[in-house]
């Protein structure tokens, strides 16, 4: 068998590797360095050291940012991990026209974001679909404030989110359900075990795996939580900035031609070594999974 | 040892990254000082930028702008450029920061000041002698800083000027027994009058529509800005009771609920869909109407705006490191000389030149008695006192607080004088950073 030089696998990765040093590591190196100056948008700055992190900590925005992010991520998590798996058990039986109800499921993944925005603006406003209906119905006399209530907001940025995103892991489950075993179903049901106790003992241990992974991303993509919450509460984080999320100050502080991007670049910082705490949270819950199996 | 070299390298690349970290143009401020060879004849070629104006209503008129340019100036080219309306300070943002910026660009006051702080704009002070003289003053006014150290500086010639006009539905304002031709002057008449309508129509009809901003503040009387032009300070007992009228009206119920809210689509769209009865615009906004809502134009009626009239401004400034200062200066010079101004206001019923010589203009001041016709006479006669309420120091982060603060105060979050406080606070510390 012919040996292959030593760089010949080096020379396979250069594209990937010039790819991530030029997107990811570089940009990942540059936001820490400036996140220690002053640099302006157009009219540059210097070295500073910790002043960043100092404002970040007397910021009036960054409390009700942090506590948004970490709701909006603590609901998401278990909501985004489960329903999308019983929603895949649902639609994987061969029923005719399930099909439709798979497109169906999966259609608001394909939404744009404009289209999304209005039709929730639509939804959720004083004069929207939700008020009017429910008051012409009789159930109301005041309106449900869901765009300018502090927690309403948020809980209406979820479940849009969660409709948004249902389809998504729907698909990701249902690959998942295909590699497990169906003798380990049949074998059950001889058992005696009913459908529930299948689920628990059967199904869930299959896509273990998928449920961590997709556990994983719904947090990380929670933590970066911007359009939902933009979307609904606009620039400003709604009503009075109560429903800012931790990038939208992030947005906030980089925009326009005077944007305090190295102000910015501290709280990508911060945002990142918060976003750690659940991934090493759910790193170790499935290393303590896989080690109780 | 291999672990020492590592951390030292690691080191060096940290303090070139931190030395090298400027995003910011690299011009120097001396760029902004540069006096401009006027004798010498005029060749090469510049670059024009306007903000959204190349469509079929001005691409003819600029088409022959330049073409009369380049006929009086032989062997010189003007290659025009036009950038969409949004996102366009982002895209100046982008040609400072590369260096790109066009040789003479349509710039209003706030962008100006954003970019003549980097050097990247020709002060016209040392280089138009005629510049008192030939341009309005109001106008030139907005494009001299008092943060930027240079006494009389000037980055901008007046282009063109606006201000904003009442509108009223006389319809829906006789539907509610309000008469349009006796509309509100101040704004405790509008509040009054806002009542009126509330009531008369069961809460269904809107008078008023939208959150204060700094303009009302500037209405009560408030100073924005400290003596010394360096500090914000308009938290005053004035802008706070204006504030606490707005927020009384609010929980009346005279203002629709969602104007605070990201549902909220602006008085002058919820006018045109007859939700509300008072609007304001430029002075061309019955032109507009007529296109897009020909039946709610016709009951349209102008008033002067309440209380001072803002000025928007629109200008034309030179960048400082143009490769051509002379051409680029003399195109600017050309676009906003009297004649070039009129024959493009011409086009823009409702606006004024920013030449000085056309402020007598007689042409301005007669209206054909349609109301079009009348907002366009409100808007000339408003131009000569309208103001420009916004500080170039004033930015977009602190406009975001400004409105979170006022829906604070609004939704009873917070007294009217706390957001005042708090605003001010905010934006001062914003200033320091």
């Amino acid at each position: 068998m012919r040996s292959h030089r030593f760089y010949t696998p080096w020379l396979l990765m250069l594209p990937a590797l010039i790819w991530l040093a030029l997107f990811s590591v570089w940009p990942a190196v540059n936001t820490i360095t400036l996140s220690f100056t002053n640099v302006h948008q157009l009219t540059g700055g210097h070295f500073i050291g910790l002043k960043n992190y100092w404002l970040l900590w007397h910021d009036p925005h960054i409390r009700d940012a942090v506590v948004n992010t970490i709701i909006f991520m603590v609901v998401c998590v278990p909501l985004l991990t489960v329903l999308p798996l019983l929603l895949a058990l649902l639609v994987q039986r061969q029923i005719p026209g399930i099909a439709f109800f798979r497109t169906a499921f999966y259609f608001p993944v394909i939404a744009s974001a404009v289209t999304v925005a209005l039709i929730w603006k639509w939804l959720l406003d004083d004069r929207g679909l939700i008020n009017n209906l429910a008051q012409s119905l009789g159930f109301l006399h005041k309106t449900i404030p869901f765009l300018t209530d502090r927690w309403l907001l948020l809980l209406s940025a979820v479940a849009l989110t969660v409709w948004k995103g249902l389809g998504y892991y729907m698909v990701l489950y249902m690959s998942a359900l295909g590699s497990v075993r169906r003798d380990l179903h049949e074998a059950a049901a001889v058992d005696g075990a009913g459908s529930v106790r299948r689920f628990w003992s059967v199904t869930v241990p299959g896509v273990r795996g998928t449920m961590i992974l997709i556990s994983v991303l719904i947090a990380v993509n929670a933590m970066r939580v911007f359009t939902e919450l933009y979307i609904l509460g606009g620039r400003t984080g709604g009503v009075g900035g109560q429903d800012v999320s931790i990038v939208m100050l992030v947005q906030q502080a980089a925009s326009g031609s005077d944007g305090r991007l190295g102000y910015a670049s501290a709280i990508s910082v911060f945002l990142f070594f918060l976003t750690a705490i659940p991934l090493l949270f759910l790193t170790r819950l499935n290393k303590h999974a896989q080690e109780e199996s | 040892m291999r672990r020492t070299t590592a951390v030292s390298a690691i080191a060096v690349a940290a303090t070139l990254l931190t030395a090298g970290c400027g995003v910011g143009s690299k011009a120097s401020t001396k760029d902004a000082d540069r006096t401009v060879a006027t004798t010498a004849a005029l060749s090469g070629s510049i670059t024009f930028q306007t903000w959204s104006l190349k469509n079929d209503k001005f691409t003819p008129y600029f088409t022959k702008l330049i073409a009369d340019f380049k006929a009086a100036h032989p062997g010189t080219d003007v290659n025009w450029i036009d950038q969409p309306g949004d996102g366009y300070p982002t895209k100046v943002t982008s040609q400072v920061a590369t260096g790109s910026l066009p040789d003479v660009i349509n710039l209003p006051p706030d962008i100006a000041h954003a970019v003549a702080k980097t050097g990247n704009l020709l002060d016209l002070r040392k280089n138009v002698p005629t510049l008192d003289t030939d341009w309005v003053k109001s106008g030139l006014n907005a494009y001299s800083y008092q943060d930027i150290d240079k006494a009389g500086s000037n980055f901008g010639f007046p282009w063109y000027l606006g201000t904003d006009v009442s509108y009223w539905n006389k319809a829906l304002m006789a539907k509610d027994g309000l008469d349009a031709t006796k509309p509100p002057k101040t704004f405790d008449e509008l509040v009054a009058q806002a009542k009126t309508m509330h009531d008369n129509s069961g809460g269904k009809d809107y008078l008023m529509s939208r959150a204060p901003g700094l303009s009302d503040i500037a209405n009560t009387g408030t100073k924005l800005l400290s003596d010394d032009g360096t500090k914000f300070a308009f938290n005053t007992d004035p802008a706070a009771a204006m504030l606490d009228k707005y927020t009384q009206a609010y929980k009346a119920g005279y203002l629709p609920s969602n104007v605070l809210d990201n549902a909220y689509e602006g008085n002058s769209a919820l006018f045109s869909k007859q939700q509300v009865a008072w609007t304001t615009g430029g002075g061309n906004l019955i032109t507009s109407l007529k296109q897009d809502n020909p039946s709610l134009a016709e009951n349209v009626l102008p008033s002067p705006a309440l209380d001072t009239a803002p000025l928007y401004v629109q200008g034309l400034s030179v960048a400082s490191r143009s490769k051509n200062l002379p051409l680029a200066l003399a195109f600017a010079e050309f676009v906003t000389n009297n004649e070039n101004q009129v024959a493009f206001i011409k086009l823009a019923p409702g606006f004024l030149p920013g030449s000085a010589a056309s402020a007598d203009d007689p042409e301005y001041s007669k209206s054909d008695g349609t109301p079009q016709g009348d907002a366009s006479v409100i808007a000339y006669k408003d131009l000569t006192t309208a103001v420009n309420f916004t500080p170039p120091i004033w930015t977009d982060a602190m406009n975001t607080v400004l409105n979170q603060e006022i829906a604070k105060a609004m939704t009873g979050k917070e007294s009217a004088k706390q957001a005042l406080d708090n605003t001010v606070n905010q934006a001062n510390a914003l200033l320091s950073q």
